[in-house]
């Protein structure tokens, strides 16, 4: 679980160096957390937070909910209210598209439509 | 392809190059004061317009509109937005945007394909954002939503029909060679019968005048992969035509530029050195903006349209990802 907290820090100080507002200080403030429990996250002394912290944690860095989510050992809670709405299809779906490539995984997903214009 | 996430559309050409992903967004927007001499800078950026797919309101929508495809989103008349161009490989494209099929950036009517004399689209995200018609070096007229039909529209004032509306979007990619060249080695439905349909018949007409360059395709043409390409038609529904086909709530107004200005917010400039910058399209240069067509119908100018004094105004620089175009964030520094 160490390995949320060290992207998390990597990704911060990375920002920080060319803006201080990416300071550990300020970085909690804006994401509703106290700075030490930050510093904790980021020390993997501390499991990681919440899914909402996370979301904005993830927002605050420009990174992506999903992936930073992934990391923390947690799956989105949308995404969790998408397959408990249809269980069984989703669950198929998702097994069958365990090992496809990325291409082929796209192309399940919805298009936009482009039609006459 | 095109796919819709989050209000985004995200344009991949997995075939082209893995990292030919670039992302279109339409940001809600203060509109500025609209009067001959004044010149503004950026306003923020307010968060994204809703997007959805156009196919899930079948039979909510005339079977005419139905068939452009694509996406619909709500905006209240004389409304602004701006287009954020974005792509996280920094993978170049070439992009096309039309108002009712007049493109913003040359005035010429549509062509499904890319013309360098005059310039008919801008290159992402080099260009980053996008706000207006381009009608004079440095200069464009503010994209601003009005009902068809009444002259206020780029489209009707230069075709004098009301015919498509709302915003068009063309993308094509960078060739892979091109790419890897230039960047790698630097980097690293349902359906109801109903009573008929209303029409989302909105289209963007010219507002304030705002400073931003339009920059000139250093690229060259021979960049770009013209065999691949996507296109959208973003159909523009009004408030209460987007409750009546959505069942949505549209999102509230964005507040006046005077009272975002006053509660001492910021406005923006972009800096991105010595990119030269389009001279603006003749054809826009001429178009008549929506308080001018009002005064010229005897109607009400929009509202809030006083000039206003010189607000503040912080540049923004490529370089500095951190920095966003959003009032948030500027307040308490």
């Amino acid at each position: 679980m160490t390995h949320f907290g060290a992207v998390v820090r990597e990704e911060r100080e990375r920002l920080r160096r060319r803006d201080r507002r990416f300071s550990l200080r300020q970085v909690a403030l804006r994401v509703g957390v106290e700075p030490a429990y930050l510093s904790k996250i980021e020390r993997g002394r501390v499991p990681p937070p919440s899914e909402a912290v996370t979301r904005r944690l993830a927002q605050e860095l420009g990174q992506n909910p999903d992936v930073l989510l992934a990391l923390a050992g947690k799956v989105s809670g949308d995404l969790l209210a998408i397959i408990r709405a249809r269980p069984r299809l989703f669950a198929e779906l998702l097994r069958q598209l365990e090992e496809a490539p990325d291409h082929a995984v796209l192309r399940v997903v919805r298009e936009v439509r482009d039609g006459e214009w | 392809m095109i796919t819709l996430d989050d209000d985004r559309l995200t344009f991949r050409f997995p075939d082209v190059h893995a990292k030919a992903v670039l992302t279109i967004e339409l940001q809600r927007t203060l509109r500025i004061p609209d009067h001959d001499e004044g010149l503004y800078g950026l306003p923020p950026g307010l968060g994204r317009f809703p997007l959805r797919h156009l196919d899930d309101y079948a039979g909510r929508i005339p079977a005419a509109q139905l068939r452009r495809g694509g996406v619909i989103t709500p905006m209240y008349q004389a409304e602004a937005l701006w287009i954020a161009f974005e792509s996280s490989a920094d993978y170049p494209f070439a992009v096309k945007v039309a108002a009712g099929k007049v493109c913003a950036i040359s005035g010429g009517g549509w062509m499904g394909h890319l013309n360098t004399d005059p310039q008919d689209y801008l290159a992402a995200p080099d260009q980053p954002w996008l706000d207006g018609f381009c009608v004079e070096e440095g200069v464009v007229r503010q994209f601003v939503a009005m009902p068809l039909g009444q002259g206020y529209t780029a489209e009707e004032q230069l075709t004098g029909e009301a015919q498509h509306g709302g915003l068009q979007l063309m993308v094509f990619p960078m060739k892979a060679d091109r790419y890897e060249d230039q960047y790698e080695e630097h980097e690293r439905g349902m359906v109801m019968s109903a009573p008929p349909p209303p029409a989302a018949d909105m289209g963007l007409a010219p507002g304030g005048r705002m400073r931003q360059q339009i920059y000139a395709d250093d690229y060259g043409l021979d960049a770009w992969d013209q065999r691949r390409s996507s296109r959208c038609f973003v159909t523009i529904a009004n408030s209460r035509q987007w409750l009546s086909i959505t069942g949505e709530r549209p999102p509230t107004e964005p507040p006046s530029a005077r009272a975002y200005t006053e509660a001492g917010l910021p406005w923006f400039d972009y800096y991105a050195g010595d990119a030269a910058a389009l001279a603006g399209a003749d054809k826009l240069h001429g178009l008549a903006s929506v308080a001018q067509t009002a005064a010229a119908a005897g109607d009400a100018p929009p509202p809030d349209n006083q000039p206003l004094a010189a607000p503040r105004v912080v540049t923004l620089r490529r370089s500095d990802t951190a920095q966003v175009r959003e009032p948030s964030g500027w307040d308490t520094y």
